[in-house]
């Protein structure tokens, strides 16, 4: 059986894998790249000396940096995959060559992801096990988990097919990856708005906004691959797809601000206990006001506005800065969510009664949470090299 | 099979911390300030000298509510948590991944991770040192002082917990989650 017929790839020789063409820049994200892996490589050899006592969290504040950066990548998976079916599943045909490239970028993202989360569950194998032979199904995490499971399984053959020419099942499969990734994706939201105890996460906001917002961290990360590929000098019909692309951008944006603040205006409305206190700290924090809204949203609203989606080389920048923004997005709603304390009478003389809960990452976890983007970056160009990602002359 | 719930004379406590040793040494729970099953909260004086409300100031003892419909057991992923025979929330710890969910969505902070078995732990009532022996007290109980706490089988009317919660008003703490918490502090 020749395996390069089913699924065509590049041979390589060890030195043809690592040769590359030797600018600053290629230089530079090699540079980046060994560092990030080499942070994340320390980061786990500490964890796995000392366990959960190597990051910040605590009794009052369980979940930390990791779970915020599993999120973050889980959300960029769901994106890409979302952007993608724009083209191959619902045939609008600006979208239809980013195919390949954006499926790649959807499983990697969301590996990377299962790799942050398998430094932060304590018994990621007891995991796989007891999910099977007991499962919780009335627990989102457990739906969560199998949901992206079967997501990552369907992507999969997506892209094998997508490789291989085959448009009819690469369709099927996109659609069926489409239709799990959107339930599995809400379900993470759904871990956080299940929280009965918690006012602030409690309730069908997170389940939307996070569908919301997986499409606009694809959106940013689709100007990031494609602004690599092409180092800004892109052919026509990647130009029309990326301009087509700001413009569903800025919309997407427009929605997500409306959605922020309805958000706050109703959390606030009331001052209702560990709901109104906590959004109005929320809101006025730097994270949210610098992180999330400048950066996440604000600069690159301004920039598709102002350009009417033209500008896609500064918009390729200012998707950087998105990043950023969708990164505090994530930290601050697994940070903001457990804010108010649950106990709060103070248990221990010569104390203040309990404050608002308080976290801060320890340089561990830092490494692992950051030093996992250099993985995906690795995992990118291995793709790179392996796969043809681009697409062909009938724009597939 | 029981439907084990305890009331709480809370007014009575004198924040004498003996329930907490005894359910360290009960239980072995390690030594930290974090690592405790039960506790006692303790509400400041409020105002400013010499205008202080003494009747804002007391105890309120408290540990793991062992709510009739727990968030912790809804949220586990492996069904970890679990009600026993006698309606007890407990935690298996060879099936608990440690993914902390039920941490988080504890209304009453009464989780934390044992780091023994590296997995979460909380209040069972002694289950593991009394209850499987046939006594039907909590160490906790046992040893307080003042009797703050009543301990028995809600479902049997002549138990001296049933006949407290008939005679006397009561309230569980934050009832309008609808958890159902079988802690019931007297008034």
């Amino acid at each position: 059986m020749n395996f390069k017929k089913i699924l065509p790839y590049n041979r390589h020789t060890f030195s043809s894998f690592f040769s590359f063409e030797r600018t600053p820049l290629n230089v530079f994200m090699l540079m980046l790249t060994v560092g990030l892996v080499g942070f994340l490589l320390y980061g786990i050899s500490v964890y796995l000396q000392h366990g959960h006592h190597a990051y910040g969290v605590t009794r009052q504040h369980p979940w930390g940096l990791l779970i915020a950066m599993y999120v973050f990548f889980v959300v960029s998976s769901t994106g890409l995959c979302i952007m993608s079916s724009l083209g191959h599943v619902f045939n609008i045909k600006a979208f239809q060559i980013i195919g390949k490239r954006a499926i790649i970028g959807a499983i990697i993202a969301i590996l990377t992801g299962f790799l942050v989360i398998a430094f932060e569950i304590g018994h990621p194998v007891r995991m796989v096990i007891y999910n099977v032979l007991t499962p919780g199904l009335t627990s989102a995490i457990w739906w969560m988990g199998t949901l992206y499971g079967m997501y990552l399984f369907f992507i999969i053959l997506e892209f094998f097919f997508l490789n291989n020419g085959n448009h009819k099942y690469s369709k099927i499969f996109g659609l069926a990856g489409l239709i799990v990734g959107l339930a599995a994706h809400s379900n993470l939201g759904a871990v956080f708005g299940f929280l009965v105890a918690r006012p602030i996460a409690n309730g069908v906001f997170f389940p939307l906004y996070f569908i919301l917002s997986a499409m606009v961290t694809g959106s940013y990360l689709l100007f990031l691959i494609y602004g690599w590929r092409y180092k800004m000098k892109f052919p026509p019909e990647v130009k029309k797809f990326m301009v087509t692309l700001a413009q569903v951008l800025g919309l997407l944006l427009a929605i997500l601000i409306f959605f922020e603040i309805w958000r706050a205006l109703t959390a606030i409305y009331g001052m209702m206990p560990e709901r109104g206190d906590i959004a109005i700290h929320m809101i006025t924090s730097k994270n949210f006001l610098i992180g999330e809204f400048l950066l996440g949203m604000l600069i690159p609203f301004v920039v598709i506005v102002y350009s009417r989606g033209r500008a896609i080389k500064t918009l390729v920048y200012t998707s950087i800065t998105g990043m950023v923004g969708i990164f505090w997005m994530r930290y601050d709603l697994v940070h903001d969510t457990q804010l108010a304390p649950m106990m709060p009478l103070k248990i221990r003389e010569y104390s203040l009664p309990p404050g608002l809960v308080e976290y801060t990452p320890t340089s561990i976890e830092w490494m692992i949470a950051i030093g996992a983007i250099g993985v995906s970056f690795m995992m990118y160009y291995t793709a790179d090299k392996f796969f043809n990602l681009d697409h062909d002359a009938k724009g597939h | 099979m029981a439907r084990y719930g305890m009331a709480l004379d809370y007014k009575s406590c004198i924040n004498c911390k003996a329930c907490e040793s005894a359910c360290k040494e009960e239980n072995g729970i390690l030594l930290g300030a974090d690592k405790h099953r039960i506790w006692v909260g303790v509400k400041d004086i409020e105002g400013i000298f010499p205008d202080l409300s003494i009747s804002s100031s007391g105890f309120e003892p408290s540990q793991c509510q062992q709510c009739d419909n727990a968030p912790c057991q809804t949220v586990c992923p492996t069904n970890a948590t679990y009600y026993d025979d006698n309606g007890v929330v407990r935690v298996n710890p060879e099936q608990c991944i440690l993914c902390t969910y039920c941490m988080e969505a504890c209304p009453y902070d009464a989780r934390y991770i044992d780091d023994r078995t590296m997995t979460v732990d909380k209040c069972n009532f002694c289950s593991d040192t009394r209850l499987i022996n046939g006594e039907t007290t909590t160490a906790c109980q046992a040893t307080c002082p003042t009797k703050v706490r009543i301990f028995g089988d809600l479902d049997d009317p002549e138990s001296e917990i049933s006949l407290v919660l008939r005679a006397r008003d009561h309230h569980s703490m934050k009832e309008h989650l609808g958890t159902k918490p079988k802690l019931f502090y007297l008034t």
